[in-house]
C-alpha cells in the first residue's frame, strides 16, 4: 500500500476546499469524465466545479490477490487496459465511452455481464472519499472479504457524489474469461423473451440475456465446448448502444421483467432489458413519454430513473422519493452538514426544506 | 442519564427496565413470551461468543408489530435493546449489556413466499440458514452463503453479521444476496427497503443495513437471493507435508484464473481433531490438507479439475482425492463445517479469530501463527477459508484457568498484529461485535471511525440500539475516552 497517497497533495487541497466551500455554503458540482453529465437534475450555475481528473493514478495492482487500488478520476478504459496485461479485468464495470473509476461507481453503473458477475456496487472493497465537510475518510478494507466497521462503501456507490467525493477506491478483481462469444435471434417480442427465459433457466450462468422489441442477444462464458449457439440463434455482435433523445433506466423484479418488456413493445417503444437482471433501458424524447414509462415500471413494482436526457426532460429525473428517505436526509447530513455537494440533482427532497 | 448519540460506549447507561416496561411488553406479547427467571435471563445474556452479559428482559416476538411496539416501549422508557436471532454470533454481537432489552426474532421462522422466477424467497429473520436452502432444493435452488454454523444460525443473525462461509469465494458474502428488507426502527417506525427490483434510486440502505450488527434497528423480513444449483460439482481433497506447500497451492490456483466455488485449508491438529470426531478418512499425518470444491457445467469443471490437481502436484500434494459421489462429498464438507465442534475434544473452550490477510501473504502469517502458539505455549488450531485469505485461528484453552486466559488474550492480539501488519482486515465474516471492538483502531482513523459513527446515528440518533458494539469508545469525535476497566464485569477482551 502506498501510504503517501493519503498525503497527497492534491487531496489534501480538496479537503481544504470543500472545508472552505462548506464553511461559506459555495455549492460544488463533482465532475469525472463527464459522460454522465446529462443524468439527475440540471445543476445550479452558481456551483463551482470539482474535476476528479486530478486524482488520475493506478496505484497498485496485485494480480496474486486480483485487487487493484486506483483514484477515482482514472477512466475506466485505462484501467481495464493495465489489469489485461496480467489477464485480468474490473467485471461488473460498463463500457460507456470516457467514463472514470469515480463516475461509474458514484452512478452505480453496471455492466452487461451482471447476470453472471453481479453489481458493480459487489466490486468495491474500499473507499477513501473526502466529505462535504473536508473530512478524508476512508472505509471497508483493501482484502478480498471484509467485515469490519459499517458498509460506507455501499452507501457511496449510487449516492451520486452526495455523500462526499470518492478519491480512491480498492476493487476486486476477476481472471479475464479465456473464452465467450455473443449469439443472436430476430423474432416477435412474445417469442424471444420468452427464449430468454428459457435459457436463463436451462443454461448455467450466462453473461447476458438481453432483448429488444425485435432481437435477443445471449453472451455465453466459459471453455469453447460451453460456447454452443443456443437452439435458433446464431453468433453474433453484442447489442448496439441505444441511441435516441433521452435513456431512462427501469428496474423491476426479473420475473416482471418479461411483462413489462411487452408492454413497451406493444406501445413502440425502443429498449433493451436484461432478462434475469430486472433492468432495462429505454429511449425516450418527451414527457409523456416519460411519465407513461415510469407508471408501467411502478405498476410492475419497480421503478424508473432518467439516465440520460436534454435539460427540458430533466425536470424529475429520480420520479417519487425513495422508502426511507428520511434516513437518507440523515446520512446525507452526517456526511455533508452544509449540503453542498452535487446540490439538487440527486434525489427529491433528499436535502430537506433547507 | 442518556446517551448522546450513537456512540454508545461512555458509562451513562441506558434506563433500567422497570416492572411497568415488563407490564407493557406483556400486554404486547403475553406474560409467557417475556421472560424474566434468573436462569432465563442468564442464557439470554450469553452468545456463541465466550462473553456473558446483562440482559434486563427478553421478549420473544412473533410478528413484526409486536417488534414494533416493544420498540416503541423501549423508546418510551428509555431503554437499550439488542436483537438476536439464534445468539450464534462469535464476536459478542447479541450479548446484552448493562440490563438491556433483548427483542428475540428466534420465533419468526416462516418462509413467507418463494419466487421461482426471480429466484428469491420472503423469509422471516428467525429461519436458520439451512432450512432455507432446505425449504428450496426441491425447486433446484440453494441459498449461496454457508457459515459452518448453517445449522443452527439465522438468516436475520446472517444479515446482521454479513455472514460469510465457505462457498462465498465465488459467489460472495450475505450482502450480495440480500434483495431488500423489512426493519424496524428504534422509534418502531416500520420500513421495507429494497425487493427484487435491482437498483432503486436514493442510497442502498440495504447494504449498509446488512452487517450493521443489531445498532441500526430489528430486521424483521428478509428478500434472500437465491442460487440455481450448478449441473456439475466435484469436491476434491489434496492432502501437504507443509503449510508453506498447502498454501503456495492456494496462491497459484487463484493466480491461474481458477475461483473455485470453496477452498478450504485444515492444518495437522485441526485435522486429527475433526477426523477423530467425523472419520472421514482425512490424512491425519499431513501438515495440511486442502478441500477444493469447483462447480459449473461439466466442461468448465473438467477443465478447471486439471489445473488444480497439476497445481496442487507441482505445489508438493502427497495425494489428491476426488470426491467419488455425494455421500463422500457430504462426508468431506461435514469434517469441515464440524472443525469447531470437534475442539471440544482438545480442550473445553476456544477462541476464534477471523482476520483476513491477502492471498499473497497467506504463508507467512501461517508461519507467524505458529510463532505465536510456541512463544505463548498453546495450541493455536487453523481451519480456513484460504481461497479468500480468511483465517480462522482457533486458541484452544481451558477458562477456568486464569493464568492460561492471559496468555490466551495476550497470544490473540499477537495474531491480530500480525495480520494487521500484512495489509489484513480485522473480520471477514463473523463481524466486530464486543470482541473485536477494540482493535477497531488498527485498521481505521479517528475520522473514519467518526464517520461510522455519524452515519449508525442517522438511524439511531438516541444510541440505545446494541450500545457499545462494533464502534470503540470516543469514535464521535468529541467523546471522552473510555478506560478499559469500565467494562462490564465477565468481559474478557
Amino acid at each position: 500500500m502506498d501510504l503517501a497517497s493519503d498525503t497527497a497533495p492534491n487531496r489534501a487541497a480538496l479537503c481544504a476546499d470543500l472545508a472552505s466551500a462548506s464553511a461559506r455554503g459555495q455549492r460544488m458540482r463533482i465532475v469525472g469524465g463527464g459522460s454522465g453529465g446529462r443524468r439527475g437534475r440540471v445543476p445550479h450555475t452558481e456551483s463551482d466545479v470539482i474535476s476528479t481528473r486530478t486524482f488520475d493514478r493506478i496505484i497498485s495492482h496485485e494480480p496474486a490477490d486480483l485487487v487493484a487500488t486506483v483514484e477515482a478520476g482514472v477512466a475506466v478504459a485505462d484501467l481495464q487496459a493495465a489489469l489485461a496485461l496480467h489477464g485480468q479485468t474490473w467485471i461488473q464495470a460498463p463500457t460507456t465511452p470516457h467514463s472514470t473509476v469515480g463516475g461509474v461507481l458514484a452512478r452505480a453503473e453496471s455492466g452487461l455481464r451482471r447476470l453472471r458477475y453481479g453489481a458493480i456496487r459487489d466490486s468495491v472493497l474500499q473507499v477513501v472519499a473526502i466529505t462535504g465537510d473536508g473530512r478524508l475518510i476512508q472505509a471497508g478494507g483493501k482484502t478480498v472479504k471484509g467485515v469490519a466497521g459499517y458498509d460506507i462503501p455501499r452507501l457511496m456507490v449510487g449516492a451520486y457524489g452526495t455523500l462526499g467525493v470518492i478519491v480512491e477506491v480498492t476493487l476486486k478483481l476477476w481472471p479475464i474469461p479465456p473464452s465467450s462469444q455473443w449469439f443472436t435471434a430476430e423474432g416477435s417480442t412474445e417469442t424471444l423473451t420468452q427464449r430468454g427465459e428459457q435459457i436463463r433457466r436451462e443454461i448455467h450462468q450466462p453473461g447476458a440475456i438481453i432483448t429488444s422489441a425485435d432481437r435477443l442477444w445471449v453472451e455465453l462464458i466459459g471453455p469453447s465446448a460451453d460456447l454452443v449457439a443456443p437452439d435458433g440463434m446464431h453468433a453474433g455482435e453484442p447489442p448496439p448502444a441505444l441511441a435516441g433523445a433521452g435513456r431512462i433506466d427501469i428496474g423491476v423484479g426479473p420475473a416482471q421483467l418479461p411483462g413489462l418488456v411487452t408492454a413497451l413493445a406493444r406501445r413502440g417503444y425502443t429498449f433493451q432489458a436484461q432478462l434475469g437482471v430486472g433492468t432495462c433501458t429505454v429511449i425516450f424524447d418527451d414527457l409523456t413519454h416519460l411519465n407513461e414509462i415510469r407508471q408501467l415500471a411502478i405498476d410492475a413494482g419497480g421503478h424508473a430513473t432518467i439516465a440520460d436526457a436534454p435539460d427540458e426532460l430533466r425536470n424529475d429525473p429520480w420520479g417519487p422519493p425513495p422508502a426511507g428517505i428520511a434516513l437518507m436526509q440523515r446520512l446525507k447530513t452526517a456526511c455533508d452538514p452544509a449540503l453542498i455537494l452535487n446540490h439538487g440533482q440527486f434525489i427529491g427532497d433528499l436535502e430537506g426544506a433547507r | 442519564m442518556r446517551r448522546s448519540g450513537a456512540r454508545g460506549n461512555l458509562a451513562d447507561m441506558s434506563a433500567v427496565v422497570t416492572a411497568s416496561a415488563i407490564d407493557r411488553f406483556r400486554e404486547v406479547v403475553g406474560s409467557e413470551r417475556v421472560l424474566t427467571a434468573h436462569i432465563e435471563l442468564l442464557l439470554y445474556a450469553k452468545d456463541g461468543s465466550m462473553n456473558q452479559g446483562d440482559c434486563g428482559v427478553a421478549v420473544l416476538c412473533e410478528t413484526t408489530h409486536e417488534v414494533a411496539a416493544c420498540m416503541r416501549i423501549a423508546a418510551d422508557h428509555d431503554l437499550a435493546v439488542v436483537p438476536r436471532g439464534s445468539g450464534t454470533s462469535l464476536a459478542g454481537s447479541a450479548i446484552p449489556l448493562d440490563g438491556s432489552v433483548v427483542i428475540s426474532v428466534a420465533r419468526m421462522n416462516r418462509v413467507l413466499s418463494i419466487d421461482v422466477e426471480t429466484p428469491c424467497a420472503w423469509v422471516e429473520p428467525g429461519v436458520l440458514n439451512l432450512d432455507l436452502t432446505t425449504a428450496v432444493s426441491h425447486l433446484g435452488l440453494h441459498y449461496a452463503p454457508d457459515p459452518s454454523s448453517q445449522a443452527a444460525c439465522s438468516i436475520g443473525g446472517n444479515v446482521a453479521t454479513n455472514a460469510g462461509g465457505p462457498h462465498c469465494l465465488a459467489s460472495g458474502v450475505t450482502s450480495q444476496h440480500i434483495l431488500g428488507l423489512e426493519i424496524v426502527l428504534p422509534d418502531g417506525d416500520i420500513l421495507t427497503i429494497g425487493g427484487p427490483a435491482p437498483d432503486p434510486a436514493g442510497y442502498d440502505l440495504r447494504g449498509f443495513i446488512v452487517g450493521g450488527e443489531g445498532t441500526l434497528g430489528i430486521v424483521t423480513k428478509v428478500c434472500v437471493k437465491l442460487t440455481r444449483n450448478p449441473p456439475v460439482v466435484r469436491t476434491m481433497l489434496a492432502d501437504f507435508s507443509s503449510l508453506t506447500a498447502a498454501g503456495k497451492a492456494v496462491r497459484d490456483i487463484i493466480a491461474q484464473g481458477v475461483i473455485p466455488a470453496a477452498m478450504e485449508m485444515m492444518d495437522s491438529t485441526m485435522t486429527r481433531a475433526v477426523e477423530a470426531f467425523v472419520h472421514a478418512g482425512l490424512p491425519t499425518e499431513s501438515a495440511a490438507v486442502l478441500l477444493v470444491e469447483l462447480d459449473g457445467t461439466a466442461a468448465h469443471v473438467s477443465e478447471h479439475t486439471h489445473v488444480v490437481e497439476r497445481i496442487c502436484r507441482e505445489s508438493g500434494a502427497n495425494h489428491i482425492r476426488v470426491a467419488a459421489d455425494e455421500q463422500e462429498r457430504a462426508l468431506l464438507w461435514k469434517a469441515r463445517k464440524n472443525a469447531f465442534g470437534a475442539c471440544a475434544r482438545i480442550a473445553p473452550n476456544y477462541y476464534l479469530h477471523d482476520c483476513v490477510v491477502p492471498r499473497t501473504r497467506l504463508v507467512e502469517v501461517l508461519a507467524a501463527i505458529e510463532e505465536i502458539a510456541k512463544r505463548h505455549d498453546l495450541v493455536i488450531m487453523n481451519v480456513f477459508h484460504a481461497g479468500d485469505g480468511n483465517l480462522h485461528p482457533l486458541i484452544s484453552f481451558d477458562r477456568r484457568d486464569a493464568e492460561q486466559v492471559t496468555r490466551v488474550l495476550a497470544a490473540g492480539n499477537d495474531i491480530i498484529t500480525v495480520c494487521m501488519n500484512a495489509g489484513g482486515t480485522l473480520s471477514g465474516e463473523h463481524g466486530i461485535g464486543m470482541e473485536k471492538r477494540d482493535f477497531m483502531p488498527l485498521q481505521f482513523g479517528v475520522a473514519d471511525l467518526d464517520a461510522q459513527a455519524r452515519c449508525r446515528e442517522a438511524f439511531d440518533p438516541e444510541g440505545r440500539m446494541n450500545p457499545r458494539k462494533v464502534l470503540p469508545a470516543g469514535s464521535k469525535c468529541g467523546d471522552l475516552a473510555f478506560p478499559h476497566e469500565h467494562l462490564p464485569e465477565g468481559t474478557w477482551i
